[in-house]
């Protein structure tokens, strides 16, 4: 049994985009993702493929101040936007203190998902600086961690949050 | 994903034009968070994807007017849990937005995108439906008001017209004291989908409206007017048997995976008796709403 | 200068580049040239193919061919780690949902995937078992053709094999109490966030291959055979794995892509999407009767296990995984008289392959869980009866095995202590406790090479593949302590079996014992040369010369390791290379093919309240304690073993694969299959180890990492049962299966008198 697909026309599209603080032109087919923009054209493999259904968050960028999941929105979506990935943290070749906590407190095993848990932990204590355990586990539901490193990364958000109150 | 054409129209006469042009071949996007998914599955294959987010009066923004909390149709989760008249006003309808999947995707996902899926699982049917919601409509023939409790029809089905979109959720500003409460059941802590949601309110004069779904092919609203519910007085078996009258319509298919129907009819009583609870715990805790 | 010594925590060696995106893993790495490639399947368990016709798919613009078993060499090539049985397409029946039968190999991914909907498959739909019951049924349709079984007595059957571990006596035994039950485990997935993901581009005369795979030496030996190449003509890219937990050790679609490649004389990837990799690995469903003998004290006199383990269509690993999980079927209690008896029953359905823990978690959870109700029974403590029988050190358990190799009661009494478990029970609350064992490694062989520069630092050879464990920071820090190097001056070189010397496996929590030994072996060797260059130089005898921990000890005085090895070196420079080897001897007779280079032993205490009214099961405190000999990273062995609890947690609680009557897996992909997230954990989680120094590796360390998710479930299903009355014998124990527990008539219990 076979389904037969329907090709249609695809619109390509112009976008301007601010990623990582450097401003991107590029045309993009409006089927594509932002995840795919990001992973294929611009080589930022630190979003990573996983569900693709919006539950792992291991693509986890942030538009416009804001987490998103990166493979449920359109590359055309984001036209205009400034996009942060997790290679646009550090600076200058040195990390944020927030990566530093995740390597300090053991929040890091394979590594697979942790792109997208520092992006949404970034984006969490932006919000809100002085978190509470239980506001970190619920702000980083949807970025799963297979190896289990929940407590860890918690640990270092909440260490990042006390070293910013120092 | 199979490729389509992208419009982004910047006006709603622009965007109902595209829709009476493109016929049953177009397909809306406001958040995506489940349109994605289902063209990347194939379970959709639109040839136009028409992106309402660029149309002016469909802007994000919760306002208040004539009596009213209008919350445009691509307010997202997020702001809709964290907007305070919600939050004070809505209580329950706050609470449902804040269980809509991860943080992620209340960034995106839309409240006019929860309703017109018409998922019956969908978290914000119940909170709306008690609080007597009206969507703003616009198609065609100019703009029309469908409460939400004649929306739905089945799962993917309302009676939106061809070439209508919702523009707006409108809520009556509450018209007595109430306490309202959302409730849900799920397989895990973490964000899930609900096999159970349910939002009830009950209010000063002893109103107790119920809403729930997950339980049958839409969303469902029951209302108690005789006060009994409310009344911790009333007899046990009196107060069950109203629920039972509420409860009525609840019919979950027994072919789901993510919970056996028996299971969901108890788990629907109990959050309903829960629901009647908190209302009412919240209903004395407050001196508004 | 990041200095570590052993048994210090120092940042995970390569977690920079994890935390700032930079890792490159398989589906990052991009050859020019690439084609790729998109798999057919059919929507059935079990179908018979008539006839694939590509013609239309072919015509899709930018598809360049689809692999079909016609363009395939004659026989159809096998391949596996146990048995040679597995297609590299189906060939006549797809035997599992998802078993692919054609390939398309295209310009982008979205053309392979638009052309593999065009491949048309005529098949027709046969009978499927997708149970144990259905396939041990008498009628019950054979997954494996009996002619591909010639000489095999149960080729008739469903049944791959049977392992049968006895001593004593069963038969005649006696016991004042016997309790006899069935427990089930159900089918769950690796869900690595990483999904597979597979490379191979024809390399000159060879073959270069990328693969997230755990066992990047084995796969070499099986790509070597099918494409008919020395193994030096096999290149197999390794890099980090982006979470394996054992469903990236062995060979899937490898060899697909290489023939792929071959054909098109390009690159070809393949990477998989999760639902894919649901159909791709997964472990092993189990039934479990046990009947325990126990006397009135709680002394148990026999015990009789029958596990039937429902494997896939093709058996992986999975045969491994039936023998050496059931092995240790009886825990580290002295049973007098036993019996486990342990089924590989075949089925249509992915193939179960080694999941962390390896076939333990599925007996244990039946073993403990009827301890536990044993206890209850005859109204004694579950924790004193666990201890009247629990082995001694030295004490052999297992009579044919490694003596017990800890002083395992001090777990077991500390989990019990950080549990409280004889303080009185909050209010509404019950506790469990649970003991769980395994088997490490029988057999074993790793080399390690280490060249000491000129400057002093290091580079370190390992064939381990460090899939999140932590294997280069252990190597890491092992080479820096004896070699006296910061720990950011070593590079550890994994992953490319051109350039790396062998090692058997990463499995079996084996790497920091085994590889750790080999590291460290080669780490002497480097000693012993500076020790004759020390000797040389300061014209002293070598043999008064000890080198440690990166000091030069002379009679008279300490020097660096580089104040002996710039001179020793001399103008040229250079530098000093050691070799390490570690084995672990196979022993034929034994029925493992190997006794136990060490036990992983765990012991899980949990307190939970349960709600009456939804089933729903709120862990309030969680205990893990687990033996590791040393930790030579403390932090890196609580990552692992709270990794591994919160991964039990996932299968004790909510996980498991839902097929339709048509064998298809119905909750495929994250949506409706659930794993943990950060809102599903315990309340409180308090990880502790046991460090005796006792274990075979580098400074005493055990292997470790999957002991503690061995007995998650049967210490959480205690504390339910302790907490609300539920008795629960299938997992996972979700809200809805503890509500039916208290809401529905119990079964009358099987405890028989006699």
């Amino acid at each position: 049994m076979t389904t037969e697909p329907t090709i249609h026309a695809s619109d390509t599209v112009p976008i301007s985009l601010v990623v990582n603080g450097r401003p991107r032109s590029m045309q993009v087919a409006a089927h594509r993702t932002l995840l795919d923009v990001l992973r294929d054209d611009l080589r930022l493999t630190g979003a990573k493929e996983c569900c693709l259904v919006g539950e792992c968050g291991a693509c986890t960028v942030i538009l416009d101040g804001r987490t998103v999941d990166s493979c449920l929105v359109l590359a055309v979506e984001a036209d205009g936007s400034e996009i942060t990935t997790a290679e646009g943290l550090a600076s200058n070749g040195r990390l944020t203190p927030l990566q530093e906590a995740f390597l300090d407190e053991g929040a890091v095993q394979c590594g697979f998902c942790i792109p997208g848990q520092v992006v949404s932990a970034h984006a969490l204590l932006a919000a809100n600086p002085d978190p509470t355990l239980e506001e970190i586990q619920e702000g980083l539901a949807g970025n799963l961690c297979r190896c289990g490193c929940y407590w860890q990364i918690s640990d270092a958000v909440l260490a990042t949050a006390e070293g910013a109150r120092r | 994903m199979q490729p389509f054409a992208y419009r982004r129209p910047s006006s709603l006469a622009e965007a109902v034009a595209i829709l009476e042009s493109s016929g049953p071949e177009a397909r809306l996007l406001a958040g995506g968070t489940d349109l994605i998914i289902r063209l990347r599955d194939g379970t959709l294959r639109p040839s136009v994807v028409v992106d309402v987010k660029g149309v002016a009066e469909l802007r994000p923004g919760i306002r208040e007017d004539d009596g009213r909390l209008v919350i445009a149709a691509t307010t997202v989760m997020t702001d809709i849990m964290a907007d305070p008249r919600v939050r004070r006003d809505f209580t329950a309808l706050a609470e449902a937005a804040a269980v809509v999947g991860s943080v992620q995707i209340r960034n995106r996902a839309t409240l006019a995108g929860n309703l017109c899926n018409a998922s019956p699982a969908a978290d914000t049917s119940p909170p709306l439906l008690i609080y007597d919601a009206t969507l703003v409509v616009h198609g065609p023939g100019g703009e029309r008001r469908i409460p939400l409790d004649a929306f739905f029809v089945r799962s993917g089905v309302t009676t939106l017209a061809r070439a209508e979109l919702v523009t707006a959720i409108a809520l009556p500003l509450p018209p007595a004291r109430r306490g309202a409460v959302h409730l849900r059941r799920t397989r895990r802590r973490g964000h899930d989908l609900a096999s159970v949601t349910l939002a009830c309110s009950v209010d000063e004069h002893g109103l107790t409206r119920l809403a729930y779904g997950s339980v049958g092919p839409r969303p469902v609203l029951g209302v108690d007017d005789s006060g009994a519910l409310a009344d911790p007085a009333t007899p046990e078996a009196e107060r069950e048997a109203i629920l039972d009258r509420l409860l009525a319509d609840a019919s979950p298919s027994p072919r789901s995976m993510r919970a056996g129907p028996d299971y969901r009819l108890a788990m629907l009583r109990v959050l309903a008796r829960r629901g009647i609870q908190g209302a009412s715990e919240r209903l004395a805790n407050r001196s508004t709403t | 200068m990041t200095t570590a010594r052993v048994g210090e925590s120092p940042q995970r060696v390569g977690g920079i580049a994890r935390v700032t995106g930079h890792q490159a893993y398989v589906a990052d790495v991009h050859l020019p040239g690439e084609l790729h490639a998109a798999l057919v399947t059919l929507p059935v368990a079990h179908g018979r193919i008539v006839s694939i016709d590509a013609t239309e798919a072919e015509t899709l613009p930018g598809v360049h061919f689809v692999m079909t078993t016609a363009d395939l060499p004659e026989p159809m090539p096998r391949f596996g780690p146990q048995f040679n049985d597995r297609p590299i397409l189906a060939i006549g029946e797809a035997l599992y949902h998802g078993e692919p039968v054609a390939a398309v190999a295209a310009e982008s991914r979205e053309i392979a995937a638009a052309a593999a909907r065009l491949v048309r498959v005529e098949y027709e739909e046969l009978p499927a078992v997708v149970t144990v019951a259905t396939a041990l049924a008498p009628a019950a349709p054979l997954v494996r053709d009996p002619a591909l079984r010639p000489d095999d007595p149960l080729a008739a059957t469903n049944v791959l094999r049977a392992h049968r571990y006895a001593w004593g006596d069963v038969e005649t035994a006696t016991a004042d109490l016997v309790v006899d039950e069935r427990y089930s485990f159900p089918i769950v997935t690796h869900f690595a966030i990483e999904p597979h993901a597979f490379i191979a581009a024809p390399d000159g005369d060879g073959m270069a291959v990328w693969s997230s795979i755990q066992h990047p030496n084995w796969l070499q030996k099986i790509l070597a055979r099918l494409l008919g190449l020395p193994l030096a003509k096999v290149r197999v890219f390794a890099p980090d794995p982006g979470g394996a937990f054992g469903g990236k050790q062995h060979a899937k679609y490898e060899p697909l892509v290489a023939f792929m490649a071959r054909r098109a004389g390009r690159p070809v990837r393949l990477v998989l999407s999760l639902e894919e990799t649901f159909q791709a690995v997964r472990r092993a469903a189990a039934e479990v009767r046990v009947r325990t003998g126990f006397m009135s004290d709680g002394t148990i006199a026999f015990q009789d296990i029958a596990a039937d383990y429902l494997i896939g269509a093709y058996a992986d690993i999975a045969d491994r995984v039936v023998g050496k999980g059931s092995y240790p079927g009886c825990g580290p209690y002295r049973v007098p008289s036993a019996r486990i008896v342990a089924r590989a029953v075949l089925s249509h359905t992915v193939p179960s392959t080694a999941f962390r823990g390896f076939g333990n978690p599925q007996v244990n959870w039946a073993v403990e869980s009827n301890l536990t109700e044993g206890a209850l029974a005859l109204g004694l403590d579950p924790l004193e009866l666990r201890l009247r029988n629990l082995a001694r050190r030295g004490e052999p358990f297992i009579p044919f095995d490694t003596p017990a190799d800890g002083d395992w009661e001090q777990t077991v009494r500390r989990a019990a202590e950080l549990i409280d478990w004889h303080g009185p029970r909050p209010a509404g609350r019950g506790r469990g406790i649970a003991i769980g064992i395994k088997s490490g490694p029988t057999t074993g062989l790793s080399y390690a090479t280490v060249r000491l520069l000129v400057d002093g630092s290091v580079v370190v050879y390992s064939g381990t593949s460090d899939m999140g464990q932590g294997a280069r920071t252990i190597f890491a820090q092992i080479a820096a302590y004896e070699l006296g190097a910061p720990l950011d001056w070593v590079t550890v070189v994994m992953g490319d079996t051109v350039v790396v010397p062998y090692d058997q496996q990463t499995s079996a929590s084996r790497s920091s014992v085994l590889m750790g030994n080999a590291v460290l072996a080669a780490c002497r060797e480097i000693q012993a040369k500076l020790r004759a260059m020390a000797a040389h130089l300061h014209d002293v005898d070598e043999a008064s010369i000890v080198v440690d921990a990166g000091v030069v000890r002379l009679p008279d005085r300490e020097l660096s390791i580089l104040d002996v090895l710039k001179p020793g070196l001399g103008r040229l420079g250079g530098e000093l290379v050691g070799n390490g080897e570690s084995r672990k001897e196979d022993e034929p007779e034994h029925p493992l093919g190997g006794s136990a280079a060490f036990f992983e032993f765990n012991c899980t205490a949990v307190e939970a309240e349960v709600d009456r009214d939804t089933g729903d099961v709120t862990l309030t405190r969680y205990v893990t304690v687990s033996d590791v000999g040393k930790a030579i990273n403390p932090l890196q062995v609580r990552m692992q073993d709270e990794g591994a609890a919160i991964q039990g947690l996932g299968h004790t609680l909510m996980e498991h694969y839902i097929f339709d009557d048509a064998g298809r897996i119905r909750n495929l992909g994250a949506i409706d299959y659930r794993i943990p997230t950060s809102m599903d954990l315990p309340l409180e989680m308090v990880s502790e180890i046991v460090e005796n120094a006792d274990g075979p590796g580098p400074y005493g360390a055990k292997g470790m990492s999957e002991g503690a998710l061995l007995c998650v479930s049967a210490a959480v299903a205690a504390a339910v049962r302790d907490a609300s009355g539920a008795v629960i014998r299938d997992l996972p124990l979700s809200p809805e299966r503890v509500w039916r527990a208290l809401h529905e008539p119990a079964r009358v219990p099987e405890e028989v008198m006699r």
